[in-house]
């Protein structure tokens, strides 16, 4: 490059590093007048043609330079995002490849190379390369590289079973081949000792790890020393470890709980699996070395009093197994150790959760316990009383038996769990908006006694007080998240949608929790959207919640290059697997349903949404889903006798997963497939980029329509019982339908031919790959297009298509009559409405009068119109009892109805009794909202697809 | 009772319960991977045994010279799992490893002013105050004296290369510096 023309690239590179991508095409532009053919100046144009969102253009210039076969450092290193932005990372190998063959002596084009490999998971290849590498230019992590590629083509799951062990030998021999040994570093180290798990060398990894240099590694490294764990349990050395373990704790006053669980797991090693067969002799010695680590234990709890718990919880833990092996004879010692630890530590938030596994109690040591915790100060002095008295409550209820889980227990509890926190807010007073309130748990722990009693009884008054009780709890400890987590559930059964909104986005999540945590607002969003009537807020935060995945795309193979970079090798593996759960993930694909029936309530019927959205959900069926849901994060602390709280306030008690999401992608993709005009194999060439990887899964093997018609059990046990309707009644209009779509859909040839007629009147270029018959005609494929034949005989819609309206409309009365929750309204209606909008799409392409009189289709339009009544006079009802229910709702007489429930909870408490108004207009405003808004979107849908 | 063992990418998927506090910031996920990808061994959890995290610490190498110390970039524990000595776990894990694998001088880290608790906490780990950095943190100020809630305290514990403790000096309260200056 002459120093005059880098000059006056210069400016083309300071435009693209500060986002000024016009300037940048611009300057490319003035360039190329000189430079005609410069392949960097058409890269970087290319570039800045991505960044502003002009694909096609950018297609072609990025076509010219990659057929020129660049290898300078420049082009390259342009092109290698152009590739990325395209999503194109095939390619990318192929011109580094090409490059380093040109060059081979370019250790630097070498390490682009395999790094381009390593971003599309290309192992074999990658392997290749590095061992390559590694003989041209002698460097050590050349070595490494190769082996950890092998690892992770064994690892892959599009690697054949039998090849595994073999990929691993030859890890095994590489590593061994190499100069220096693996201690080196410990991640090197770490990859030597996985190849040797995996291969069962403990001997070998044995030696390795006892060496000094390898303690020394262990001792530092926590992913060494897990492994190490790993190696000594698989080689049988459980006592061994054990006697380890008792050093660390005496010695190094190691207090991590897994050298306790090891002193455990080799006190009763020998008992092996089956306790009750074991001979006298063992359990003798089984008991003694029982009673040794009980001592240690002992001991350990002495000597830290109340700094550090864990030596009380091992005694706990072994007591728990000695109870479960036969060996310990006294019930009423569990109840002595649980008692002894939470005096000790019941002042701890935690000490509910540690105790949580040993309480599952019988009979008089149950009765004994409860005493114990029932005596416990109801009265709490100090902040530790506090919360000494939340943990008693918290394990009490968790013992509840069924008999006490009635629905006016669970209010009277509620009751009493809030006045208790009332009382206790008083610990909280001087504290700052920024911080928790101690008192919390207790309102946390009324709201769910609350939903306990409307669970129960099924009265909705119980999830107006939880709400009621929460919404001040809120208000006097801002940033706790846990009472709006319980808010946004209550408020979803409620109806009262756009309030659970406001407090999940008070919660402020984002980044990858909107994946993991999104799920609380947007399981069946479309029940409460109203993109109907153009509100697209539930719409758009879809969109917001599935930017994280497309962060994700483009990102964390960089990292995975990175790790490779910095020879991190335990961290490779987990990017990988990191990337690849959340490029798979279950709620994204979820929310993707969700916001395809948002978009079809809102979106007129078009050839674009019905071509994108089938592409991209057959895409979705191939995937296998991985759920990164988190329910964790809402607490529960309802008794273990019944279900738990998440389970409680679940809507319509069926939790959606990948069942349901299979169900769902049937139903659009059937429904997609008959209005499109596209096949598979113009498909295949209207897609730029790479396609995604088809998931192993053998039943994916299978075609696609066979997959689309397979019908499972457990895939329908996720849906309620008005989501299967619908499902029968998709499936149905599809199959009545579908003769008559592949009679009249254009061919191939026609269709691409209008595709790449759009794309040159966009771009000026013609559609590349596309080849056209000169005369444009009809000429491959389709059996249906011999001009002679027949069309399909008019048949008559099955009999479930208008059944379903039927069906729905009296589904809705009775729910009306007996008082449902207004969720469960809007459940019937929206998936009444939502068959509406299929009916809709499935007929689209019979609309034309040409296509009628053409295809002579006059009686089927008939039936259409007449399913149309039908399905209108339904809708029509629905919305106007909606809209009457949003109405009467929102009145003063129901605010106060509101107010009146709730009196239990402010009467006797002395809770503002202006603060539960305002909750009740809060609530009943939302809930007007949505009913009207969907009723009135019923008219807007019913005009739009008259 | 807890678990000490690495940060892993995947965790992620589990910090929720951690995140949502006030407190702690959720970074983007490249801000997670980028400490991974080169200091896996000063990013670790505590665990609790039934497998849910009670709180991480993520740190770095960095510094030239007699600089070359260990930093704490983040350190957090959910509310439930506080006052059990997990913050002490972690950075005595992460300053293990910046002693016996970087070889650094010291350990530091960043305190809002402010944050008595901690500075207090810190304190009894062995931190002393080395400086106070100017307008440090962002506009967070929601207490009601923001402006110092802006300042924090950089705070450091002499590792064991550095035995003359030439890295800690008692006057860094009043030691000012502005954040240009520092990293």
């Amino acid at each position: 490059m002459s120093a005059a023309f880098e000059r006056q690239i210069r400016p083309v590179y300071e435009a693209l590093d500060t986002g000024s991508n016009k300037s940048a095409v611009l300057a490319c532009n003035k360039l190329l007048k000189k430079h005609p053919k410069n392949e960097l100046v058409k890269a970087l144009k290319a570039l800045a043609l991505i960044r502003s969102q002009k694909v096609e253009e950018s297609l072609v210039l990025c076509d010219e330079v990659l057929a020129s076969r660049p290898t300078d450092e420049s082009t390259l290193s342009a092109m290698m995002h152009v590739l990325r932005g395209l999503g194109r990372h095939t390619d990318m190998v192929t011109m580094y490849e090409d490059a380093f063959k040109h060059q081979p002596g370019n250790e630097e084009l070498g390490s682009q190379t395999f790094m381009a490999n390593v971003r599309i998971g290309n192992w074999k290849a990658a392997q290749q390369i590095a061992t390559k590498m590694h003989k041209q230019f002698h460097d050590d992590h050349y070595l490494y590289w190769s082996v950890m590629s092998a690892v992770l083509q064994a690892n892959d799951p599009t690697t054949p079973p039998n090849m595994r062990p073999i990929l691993y030998k030859l890890a095994h021999r590489l590593v061994t081949s190499s100069g220096t040994p693996s201690y080196f570093s410990a991640d090197r180290f770490y990859l030597h000792l996985t190849i040797l798990r995996e291969l069962q060398l403990y001997d070998e990894a044995f030696e390795l790890l006892e060496h000094e240099v390898g303690k020394a590694i262990c001792a530092a490294s926590l992913a060494c020393d897990e492994l190490r764990r790993e190696i000594w349990k698989a080689k049988g050395l459980c006592k061994e470890e054990g006697a380890r373990a008792r050093e660390r704790i005496t010695a190094e006053k190691d207090r991590n709980w897994l050298e306790f669980l090891s002193v455990v797991d080799a006190a009763f090693h020998d008992l092996g699996s089956s306790p009750t067969s074991a001979s006298d002799e063992v359990k003798t010695t089984c008991a003694e070395s029982i009673a040794a680590a009980r001592e240690l234990f002992n001991q350990v709890a002495e000597e830290d009093g109340t700094r550090d718990r864990t030596g009380r919880l091992a005694l706990l833990e072994l007591e728990k197994r000695a109870w479960a092996s036969g060996l310990s004879d006294d019930p009423a010692e569990m109840r002595r150790l649980l008692e002894s630890y939470f005096n000790r530590f019941g002042d701890k938030a935690v000490c509910f959760e540690d105790l949580r596994p040993y309480i599952s109690l019988e009979g008089d040591v149950l009765t004994a316990w409860t005493s114990f915790l029932k005596a416990v100060p109801s009265t709490p002095e100090t902040r530790d009383d506090l919360s000494r008295y939340m943990n008693a409550q918290k394990l009490l209820r968790y013992n509840l038996s069924t008999s006490e889980v009635t629905s006016e227990a669970e209010a009277a509890c509620a009751l009493q769990y809030f006045s208790s926190y009332l009382d206790a807010l008083k610990f909280g007073k001087e504290l700052p908006d920024t911080e928790l309130q101690p008192a919390d748990d207790l309102a946390l722990l009324s709201g769910q006694a609350f939903v306990g009693a409307w669970k129960a009884g099924g009265e909705a008054v119980h999830l107006y007080q939880a709400a009621a009780v929460l919404e001040y709890a809120s208000s006097r400890s801002k940033q706790s998240y846990l009472i709006r987590l319980l808010l946004i559930r209550v408020y979803r059964l409620l109806g009262a949608s756009s309030l659970a909104l406001e407090h999940y986005r008070a919660m402020s999540v984002k980044q990858v929790q909107t994946d993991t945590l999104s799920h609380l607002i947007l399981t069946r969003a479309s029940t409460f959207s109203l993109s109907s009537i153009g509100d697209l807020t539930y719409s758009s935060e879809c969109l917001e919640s599935s930017q994280i995945y497309l962060t994700n795309s483009q990102e964390t193979a960089e990292f995975t290059v990175r790790a490779f970079g910095s020879e991190k090798y335990t961290q490779v593996p987990e990017f990988i697997s990191f990337e690849e759960r959340l490029d798979n993930s279950l709620q994204r694909d979820l929310t993707k349903i969700e916001h395809v029936r948002m978009r079809i309530s809102h979106e007129p019927v078009s050839s674009d949404l019905v071509d994108m959205e089938l592409i991209e959900l057959k895409f979705i069926f191939d995937r296998f889903h991985h759920d990164n849901r988190d329910f964790d994060v809402i607490p529960n602390y309802q008794p273990r006798c019944g279900p738990t709280f998440n389970e409680q306030t679940t809507l319509f008690d069926k939790s959606p997963g990948s069942g349901w999401l299979s169900i769902f992608l049937k139903i659009y993709i059937k429904i997609f497939q008959c209005a499109s005009d596209l096949d598979d194999t113009v498909e295949d060439k209207l897609l730029i980029g790479d396609r995604p990887k088809p998931s192993l899964d053998p039943e994916n093997k299978a075609p696609l329509k066979e997959r689309l018609a397979k019908r499972k059990q457990e895939e329908f046990d996720e849906l309620t019982a008005d989501e299967l309707a619908f499902f029968d009644y998709a499936m149905a209009l599809s199959d009545w339908l579908a003769p008559y779509h592949d009679y009249i859909r254009p061919p191939p040839s026609a269709v691409l031919a209008e595709a790449a007629k759009q794309t040159e009147l966009k771009t000026g270029f013609p559609l590349k790959g596309v080849e056209l018959p000169k005369n444009g005609s009809a000429t491959n494929g389709h059996a249906k297009k011999d001009k002679d034949e027949e069309p399909p005989a008019v048949s008559a819609p099955p009999d479930s298509l208008s059944k379903y309206f039927d069906d729905m409309s009296l589904r809705f009365k009775e729910a009306l009559e007996s008082d449902r929750l207004p969720s469960e309204l809007l459940h019937l209606v929206t998936l009444t409405q939502e068959a509406l909008i299929l009916l809709s799409i499935e007929t689209w392409r019979f609309k034309p009068n040409s296509v009628i009189k053409q295809h002579k289709l006059g009686a089927m339009v008939q039936s259409f119109k007449e399913l149309r009544t039908k399905a209108s006079a339904v809708l029509n009802d629905m919305s106007a009892s909606l809209v009457k229910l949003g109405e009467e709702g929102a009145t003063i007489d129901s605010r106060k109805a509101f107010v009146e429930a709730c009196k239990p909870v402010w009467a006797e408490s002395g809770l503002d009794h202006d603060f539960v108004s305002t909750i009740s207009k809060k609530v009943t405003e939302s809930r007007k909202q949505v009913l009207e808004g969907v009723g009135k979107g019923i008219l807007r849908v019913l005009k739009n697809h008259a | 009772m807890s678990v000490l063992r690495p940060f892993k990418a995947t965790d992620m998927f589990k910090f929720n319960h951690i995140n949502l506090d006030l407190w702690t910031e959720t970074y983007g996920i490249n801000f997670y991977l980028s400490y991974l990808a080169r200091w896996p061994d000063l990013c670790s959890v505590e665990e609790s045994p039934n497998g849910r995290l009670m709180g991480y610490i993520l740190g770095k190498a960095e510094g030239a010279g007699t600089e070359w110390h260990g930093h704490v970039t983040a350190l957090s524990v959910a509310p439930e799992y506080r006052r059990l000595c997990l913050a002490r776990k972690m950075t005595a894990q992460l300053e293990r490893v910046s002693d016996e694998t970087y070889h650094g001088f010291f350990v530091d880290l960043y305190v809002r002013c402010t944050n008595a608790i901690a500075i207090g906490m810190y304190e009894g780990l062995g931190y002393s105050v080395y400086r106070r950095v100017r307008e440090y943190y962002g506009s967070l100020g929601l207490g009601r004296n923001s402006k110092d809630e802006e300042d924090a305290f950089d705070m450091r514990k002499p590792l064991s290369r550095d035995s003359l403790r030439r890295s800690v000096r008692s006057n860094g309260r009043e030691i000012v510096v502005s954040a240009h200056d520092v990293s």
